[in-house]
Parts: C-alpha cells; sequence; structure tokens
C-alpha cells in the first residue's frame, strides 16, 4: 500500500513566545489509498488544526505535508486552488450548504469553480445521487431538506470531483443518531466498495468505530494509535475498545465541559 | 470606559459603511448649497433685476428643503436599518453582560451623534467651497464677470443644514433603536434565520411581470399623449399606475431569473451561483429597488428635461445694448417724433457720444388695404411646404403660416444697419422682392430650415394683390433688446415699398450699442451705470441685461432645481442599492467562505460579486433610464408651452444625452461598490477559527 498523504514534524504555533499555545506540536502520519482513518481527541487537542492544515485553510508553523509526492505548502495561486477543488473534497461539520442553491446546484458548484464541462459530471452526480439517496432532494433547497439528506448532499458535493482524499470534520457532529448511522454507512460503503480515502475528525465513538485505524491525539501530539483487526474484529468490539481508549484519555467528549 | 466604547464603535461604523457616509457628507452638501442659494453671486444680480420672480423661487426653497429632508430622511433610515440589523448580536452580548437598555440606548444614541458631529465637521466647509465654487463658475458662464463676487457664506444656511441633518438623523434613530430595545436578548443574540419568503409559481411571476409592463406602458402613454395633464384626478391614475407598474415588474423579475437559470446550460465561473444570489437579493428586496429604480428614473427625468430647457432658453445673442421709446403706437406721426426727442435728449444729456451707434429700426403694417384678413397671400409657398415629406413640423408651418394675412413690414435700411452691427452681409433686394423675417422665439430650426427650402424657389406672393418675390433666407436677428416684442413673421422690404405700404406711417425703435469700454469693465457695471445716468433724463429704456436677466432667470433656477433634485434623488437611490449589496454580502459571508473552502480564489470572487454589482446596479438603472426616455418625453408634454414644442425632438436628444452622462455616475458608483465589495472579499480570504 502506498502512502497518497504524508506528515512529518507538523507545529502549529498560536501566540507569541512566552504566552504561546502549541495546538499542533511535532505530529508525524501516513495515510494509504484506501485507508478510512479516524482522529480522536478532546476539545483542543488540535485535531481541527490538524484537519485545516492538510485542507490549507491554515499555514502550519514547522513541519511538511506532502500530498501524492507534493508538499502543499509551496503550492500557490492556482495551483492552490486546484488542490482544494480536486485533490481534496471536505465535509464539514455544519454542511456548509449555500441555501441560496438548490441540491443538485450546491453538488455542481466545485465544477462551476473549476469550469469543468459538466457532461461528464452529470454521470457522477446521477450515480452519487443514488448511492447516498438524495436523488428526491437535488431541485430542492436546503432549507426543505432534513439535516441527514443535508450532510449527505454535502457528502456528494465533496466526491464530486474525485478526490484523493476526503476530509471530514465532524460529519456527524450535527446530527441525529439515525441519521448519523446512515451517514457513516454511506461513508464507509463508499470505502469499502470504491476505495475512497477518508481522513475523519471526531468526537463520536460509534462514528470512528467504521474506521478501520484511529489515531488519538491530545495536546498537539499523537498519543495513542488503533487499528481494526480485520476481518476478525467486529464493530462492535472496535467500539467497545475506542471507549476504553477514551475513558484513558480522560473521557473524551464526557469530559470537555 | 463607556466613551471609549462609543468612539471606537462609531470610527468602525464609519469604515465598515464608508458609501454611507459619504453620503452623508453628500446630503449635507446638498442641504446647504440649496439654502444658501440667495447667496450665490448670479441670484445677488438677478434679485436686482428682476426681484420678483427671484423672490417667488426664494419662496420656494424651504419646500425644497422640507422634500429633500424627507427623502434623505429615507435614506438614512434604510442605511441605519442594515448597520443595526449587523450589530444585533454584539448589542445581544452587552445586555446579556449586564448592560441595561437604557445605557446602551445612551451609547447608540452617543455613536449616532458623534458620527453626525463628524460628518457636519466634515462636509460643511465642503459645503461652503463647492458653493462658492458653483457662484463662481456660474458667474463666469453667464458673463458677468466677477464684479462684485462676495464671500458667501452664510449662516442661516449652516444653521438650518445642521438642524436638519441632525433632526433627521435623530428622527430615524429613534425608530430604529425603539424596534430592538423591544426585542428579547435570545433573539437578538441567536443567528437570524433566513426569511424564506413564500414562493408563489413561475406563473404567478410572469403574470406580475407582464402586469408591470402594462402598467408602466400604460401610464408613458397616458402622460406622452397628455391624457394625464388635463385633469389631476387623470395624473394621480398615471403616478398610480406608474408606481405600481414598477413594483410588479421588479417583483415579476424573478421570473427571468428562472428563466436565465433553467436556460443555463452550462454551469461556469459561478454563473448559476451568481444569478441564484442576485435573485435572492432582488427578491428579497424588489420593493426596496422599485423605489430605487424610480429614483433613479426621477433623477434621469429632472436632469434630462431641466438640461434640455436650459439649453432652449440659453442661446440668445448679443449685438443691441438698449432700444428707446420700446413701446408700439398707433397714433399716426407719434413714433417719428418721440425718436427725435429720443435722440436730442441723449445729446442734450451727453450721453450720445458714450454709444457707439444707433439704429433706427422702423417696422409698420400694410396700410394700403382696409382689409386685414386678404392683404398678403403666399399659396406658392404654402403649395411648395405641402409638397415636402408629411411631418408633425410641417403641419405646424403651414397651419402658421395660413394665419400670416397681415404681416408686419421691416425697412430693408434699418434691417441691414443692425446686420452691418453684428457684422453679418447686408441683405440686398430687388424691385418686388421681400425678405422673411422670423424670430428665433417663435419658430425652430426645423421649421426655418422647411421655409428656407421654400425659399429657394423664389416663390411668388401677392401683397395688396401686388406680385411680390420672396427671396434670400429666413433672417432671424433680434431687432430691439426688448423680448417681449417678437415678429413670428414679418416682410422685410426695400425702402421704397416700405414707404408705400405703410404710407409713411411706422414705428420707430432706437436701438443703441454702448460705446468702448474698458476690459476691467464688466458689461453689467457699463450698463448699471448707464443706467443711472439714463434714469436722470426720463427716457425710457429697456436694456439688454434686463431681457437676459429674464433669460438667465429661467436659466438659473430650471437648472437650481432640477440639477439639485436630480443630485438627491441619485445619491439616495445609489447608497440604497449600494448599501443594501454590501451588507447583503456581509450577511452572507459564510457562502463566500465555503466557496473559498471549495477552492474557489480571491479573482474568482472578485469577478463573481463584480457581476453580481454589475447587474444589482444595471437592472434599476437600466429600466430607469429606458423609462426616463419616455418619462422625459411626457414631461415635455405637459410642461412646455405649445409654440416651443416643435424643438422637442431636438430637446430629446440633449436629454439623451444627458441621461448618458447620469449612467456614467452611476458606472463610477458601481466601481466604488466593487472596490468596497473587493476589500470585504479579502478578509473573508484569511481563515477564522471557528469552535
Amino acid at each position: 500500500m502506498n502512502a497518497i498523504l504524508e506528515i512529518e514534524g507538523l507545529k502549529k504555533y498560536y501566540g507569541r513566545a512566552g504566552n504561546q499555545t502549541k495546538a499542533l506540536d511535532g505530529i508525524a502520519l501516513q495515510v494509504t489509498d484506501g485507508e478510512f482513518l479516524g482522529i480522536m481527541g478532546s476539545s483542543g487537542s488540535g485535531k481541527s488544526t490538524l484537519l485545516n492544515c492538510i485542507a490549507t485553510v491554515i499555514r502550519p508553523t514547522a513541519g511538511k505535508i506532502v500530498m501524492q509526492g507534493e508538499e502543499i505548502q509551496s503550492m500557490k495561486g492556482r495551483k492552490l486552488s486546484e488542490y482544494r477543488g480536486k485533490k481534496i473534497g471536505y465535509l464539514f461539520q455544519n454542511f456548509e450548504l449555500l441555501d441560496n442553491l438548490t441540491g443538485r446546484e450546491n453538488i455542481m458548484l466545485p465544477m462551476s469553480l473549476h469550469n469543468i464541462p459538466d457532461r461528464e459530471s452529470k454521470k457522477r452526480l446521477s450515480r452519487l445521487a443514488g448511492y447516498l439517496e438524495i436523488t428526491d432532494v437535488l431541485d430542492k433547497f436546503p432549507s426543505q431538506m432534513s439535516g441527514g439528506q443535508k450532510q449527505r448532499v454535502a457528502a456528494a458535493r465533496a466526491l464530486i470531483m474525485d478526490p484523493c482524499m476526503i476530509l471530514a470534520d465532524e460529519p456527524t457532529g450535527a446530527l441525529d443518531s439515525r441519521n448519523a448511522k446512515m451517514l457513516m454507512e454511506k461513508l464507509s460503503g463508499l470505502n469499502r466498495d470504491q476505495h475512497a480515502t477518508i481522513l475523519m475528525v471526531t468526537h463520536d465513538s460509534n462514528a470512528a468505530s467504521y474506521c478501520r485505524r484511529i489515531l488519538f491525539i491530545q495536546d498537539g501530539r499523537i498519543f495513542h494509535e488503533l487499528r481494526r483487526d480485520m476481518p476478525g474484529e467486529t464493530q462492535q468490539e472496535f467500539y467497545e475498545r475506542i471507549l476504553k481508549v477514551m475513558a484513558q484519555l480522560g473521557g473524551g467528549s464526557a469530559n470537555v465541559l | 470606559m463607556f466613551f471609549e466604547l462609543v468612539r471606537r464603535n462609531s470610527r468602525r461604523n464609519r469604515k465598515e459603511n464608508g458609501l454611507f457616509f459619504g453620503s452623508l457628507l453628500v446630503s449635507i452638501i446638498a442641504f446647504y448649497i440649496v439654502l444658501s442659494l440667495s447667496q450665490q453671486d448670479v441670484m445677488y444680480f438677478l434679485r436686482e433685476m428682476e426681484s420678483d420672480a427671484v423672490n417667488r423661487l426664494l419662496e420656494m426653497i424651504p419646500v425644497f428643503y422640507g422634500l429633500t429632508l424627507v427623502i434623505l430622511f429615507f435614506l438614512i433610515y434604510f442605511a441605519g436599518k442594515f448597520q443595526m440589523e449587523r450589530r444585533r448580536h454584539e448589542f445581544g452580548m452587552y445586555l446579556m453582560m449586564g448592560m441595561r437598555r437604557g445605557r446602551l440606548f445612551a451609547m447608540l444614541l452617543a455613536e449616532d451623534f458623534g458620527g453626525s458631529v463628524i460628518a457636519l465637521a466634515i462636509g460643511l466647509p465642503a459645503a461652503v467651497l463647492l458653493s462658492e465654487l458653483i457662484s463662481l463658475v456660474t458667474a463666469r458662464v453667464v458673463g458677468l464677470g466677477i464684479i462684485g463676487h462676495r464671500f458667501s457664506f452664510s449662516p442661516y444656511a449652516v444653521a438650518l443644514t445642521a438642524a436638519g441633518f441632525l433632526m433627521i438623523k435623530l428622527a430615524a434613530f429613534l425608530i430604529l433603536s425603539i424596534k430592538i430595545s423591544r426585542e428579547e436578548i435570545g433573539s437578538l443574540l441567536a443567528e437570524r434565520p433566513e426569511e424564506t419568503k413564500r414562493q408563489f409559481p413561475a406563473a404567478v411571476y410572469a403574470v406580475f411581470l407582464i402586469a408591470g409592463v402594462l402598467g408602466l406602458g400604460t401610464a408613458y402613454y397616458m402622460a406622452i399623449r397628455g391624457i394625464s395633464w388635463s385633469r389631476i384626478d387623470r395624473m394621480a391614475f398615471t403616478v398610480v399606475i406608474g408606481f405600481a407598474g414598477t413594483l410588479c415588474l421588479f417583483f415579476g423579475l424573478r421570473a427571468v431569473f428562472g428563466l436565465i437559470i433553467r436556460a443555463g446550460g452550462k454551469d461556469r465561473k459561478l454563473h448559476v451561483f451568481n444569478v441564484r444570489q442576485l435573485q435572492e437579493n432582488v427578491i428579497r428586496q424588489s420593493s426596496a429597488m422599485a423605489v430605487s429604480s424610480l429614483l433613479i428614473l426621477a433623477a434621469l427625468c429632472c436632469f434630462g428635461a431641466g438640461i434640455a430647457m436650459v439649453r432652449h432658453y440659453g442661446d440668445d445673442e448679443h449685438i443691441l445694448d438698449y432700444t428707446f421709446t420700446a413701446e408700439y403706437m398707433d397714433e399716426e406721426n407719434t413714433s417719428r417724433k418721440k425718436a427725435d426727442e429720443t435722440m436730442s435728449t441723449l445729446r442734450e444729456n451727453g450721453l450720445a457720444h458714450e454709444f457707439s451707434d444707433f439704429i433706427e429700426m422702423k417696422v409698420g403694417s400694410v396700410r394700403t388695404s382696409d382689409d386685414p384678413d386678404d392683404t398678403y397671400s403666399m399659396d406658392v409657398v404654402m403649395n411648395l411646404i405641402s409638397a415636402m415629406p408629411a411631418t408633425e413640423d410641417r403641419d405646424i408651418l403651414l397651419n402658421n403660416l395660413s394665419y400670416m394675412t397681415y404681416p408686419h413690414l421691416i425697412a430693408l435700411s434699418s434691417y441691414n444697419e443692425l446686420l452691418d452691427a453684428a457684422g453679418r452681409p447686408k441683405i440686398e433686394l430687388g424691385e418686388k422682392e421681400a425678405a422673411v423675417y422670423m424670430d428665433t422665439d417663435v419658430s425652430t430650426e426645423a421649421l426655418r430650415q422647411m421655409m428656407n427650402e421654400a425659399l429657394t424657389k423664389r416663390p411668388e406672393t401677392l401683397l395688396d394683390r401686388d406680385p411680390l418675390y420672396l427671396t434670400g433666407e429666413v433672417q432671424t436677428t433680434a431687432l430691439v433688446t426688448v423680448r417681449s416684442i417678437t415678429l413670428s413673421f414679418a416682410l422685410i422690404l426695400p425702402d421704397e415699398a416700405f414707404d408705400y405700404y405703410t404710407q409713411g406711417e411706422y414705428n420707430i425703435f432706437v436701438d443703441a450699442i454702448l460705446g468702448n469700454r474698458e476690459e476691467s469693465v464688466s458689461l453689467m457695471t457699463a450698463i448699471s451705470e448707464m443706467n443711472a445716468k439714463l434714469n436722470e433724463t426720463g427716457l425710457e429704456y429697456e436694456s439688454y441685461l434686463q431681457n437676459m436677466g429674464r433669460q438667465l432667470f429661467y436659466t438659473v433656477a430650471t437648472s437650481y432645481i432640477t440639477i439639485y433634485l436630480a443630485v438627491v434623488f441619485l445619491i439616495v437611490a445609489n447608497t440604497v442599492i449600494g448599501v443594501q449589496f454590501l451588507m447583503n454580502q456581509q450577511k452572507t459571508n459564510r457562502r463566500y467562505r465555503t466557496l473559498i473552502r471549495l477552492g474557489a480564489v480571491y479573482e474568482t470572487l472578485c469577478r463573481s460579486a463584480g457581476k453580481q454589482i454589475n447587474w444589482y446596479f444595471g437592472i434599476p438603472t437600466v429600466i430607469a433610464a429606458v423609462s426616463s426616455i419616455f418619462g422625459v418625453r411626457a414631461l415635455f408634454t405637459g410642461i412646455l408651452s405649445s409654440r416651443t414644442m416643435g424643438s422637442v425632438s431636438e430637446m430629446m436628444v440633449v436629454s439623451a444625452a444627458m441621461i448618458l452622462l447620469l449612467c456614467m455616475i452611476e458606472l463610477i458608483y458601481m466601481i466604488v461598490v466593487k472596490r468596497l465589495s473587493s476589500r470585504y472579499l479579502l478578509t473573508l480570504m484569511v481563515p477564522e477559527r471557528e469552535e
């Protein structure tokens, strides 16, 4: 298995010397092609910062992020925008659908941004919509959709450009358990059947149990790693192992407030 | 601490809403300029010449002031509302932290007052300077020279400007803050959910669109045909139907956007996003946009019609300085006596040498015939004109000529003297020949051209049953300085023929031209001094300036009022549109952030916003510009007297040019808004930590 994402010595410091917050303090990891990787940690542990660094939303203080052999910090202008649009697909906690666009228009938005002829993408759109069960909401506006439908439309938007990697930032955070389950099943199905590479940040142990591997982050460092024993270990067993680590970490989300 | 917060908030408001602040400045300037009108050089001059009319105009200024107050109140209210909406969350936070509502109110009041004071501090000096500049420029343009230019600072205008400005700001502030202070903290803190307006089926919007076009069309048809101007209730109906038509048109625009999206085909460069943004903005604020469009329309109409009318009043040549015995007399031989008396009085008082030239202008009527209805006939001319292509102008000319059965006569020698003084070649006439004279005030260029064409054929006419051939070109040089004496149609006859037909009984107007004056002495001074001397002699006279004053008064009054109103309307409309757009952009900043995450670069976003601005300003402007062509035409129908109607087409061209010019101003506004929008988008490019 070859790595499509390699991160070395990644640091992100906020503030000036003397009063510095180390959001990321020397992270190193690899994501291989077709992997479903989860990143867990308590609030403020640095997991979202890590995701934002990969998404080029924020610039790291030090370290290297290499996507498919190319260092992303050195990208600029058009190349950077192509990276954001084509190499990665981003799934937000709050869906971030444009509320004045229909489902279809939202999904096609990346195509419009990158001037891609839409014949090919229309085929892809109908396949994705069928798989994600959103065909009948394509012409509705977000305000007319349920939370689950919104997140699945957002997932279709993240996938429409056929990115190398999907970055999901707490995708189940704003969903009820039924919709969360459905979304996770769809994501893991995509990973299993179409070898989609997914990097997911989450608080939710249940959602994390769909992953193959989980990295635990605390105070900006990788603290622990869990791998699901395929095919022997069931999802339930993996879930219980996750809970144990979370308890060791100090309760995870249960202890945030 | 309290005042520090007030100061910071106030500065932030100015920075974030610079467009609004700029408009406040312009409105202060507008207030001051209208209020200080009476201090302008031109007005000082006019008051001496035409005090009644000027006083009547100045009496109307409070009305304009009041009207401006009302219009600008709406501007401040609208823009203030956007600002308040944006700060809802902030207000909620203050209240959550235990700030009393009274204190919040006091803080907002202090902020508002501070902002107003700064606007006045910048705006008033600018207004005084600008008013000074206008005073100088108009005096120059009008040709008065800069004699007696005085610094036109008017404390009265300053006080009223400040009072009016503060009053409308306070009124708008009170209404807005009362609304806000009644809301619960929870609803202030919560992000306001986007109001989802009820959607109707596409057919409903299409019906509104068609109804709008029909309504507007009917209104303009009625106004241009003159139906509306006949009775006040018809006018009211026209205004209502036009207003309703515009509202419907904007409401129905949604159908057009729907069609654009459906027909769109290729979605390149955020095309669908742009159209959806516009659709949302135009729909949510369709009535505000309709009102803005109407304001732009009002501005275009005022400016277009005003300038065209000014030009119409404005072209007047200056040859003669004085006319004595400027009265028309019917008694026999009194005219000759009067003329001689005038000359001797001038000589006795030692004034004759101050004039370089005297012209005895002899004008009379046909005395050889008793039948005033059948003294003169020009059937040949009428036939020649009838043969020309049918136009409205041709019919007017034919109609006018059919009444010219008893023309005035002008002696060739005196007319030639006048031409000589004007530096033009003299005209020569043979026996049985005559030239045609038509005053520019009562004939238009088009009519005279038609007449000239007929004259090239040297048509034969009958004057008291004798043949008389018309030759040369139509003559237009003014015979006297008195504008109230105009000849719509007269014949210039060789002196022998003139003496024969008038039987030696005619009027003599003594025209005089002032002698060379020194460069430094303006015409106004020269004439004023001469007037003083003439008043002592008891002579009756009319000076060029008196008459020009009358003209100038119309010019100044029309141009001032129309341009002033146009500027006020434009400012309000553009500020409302601009502020609305920018506020909406800020309200929907999440969308832009999402686009950035999806890989949109800064240039793409700016281009997208630029396109939206083009459309957002373009729609009301284009609708207003198209409407204004009809609007100006309708104004001409209603305002112009029938004799000036002939030149409507010339005036329409001038209006169209002016409308184009104002559209350029729209362009400038668009560029400013684009800059502001780009600056805002740049701030969005920096990621925000949201957790």
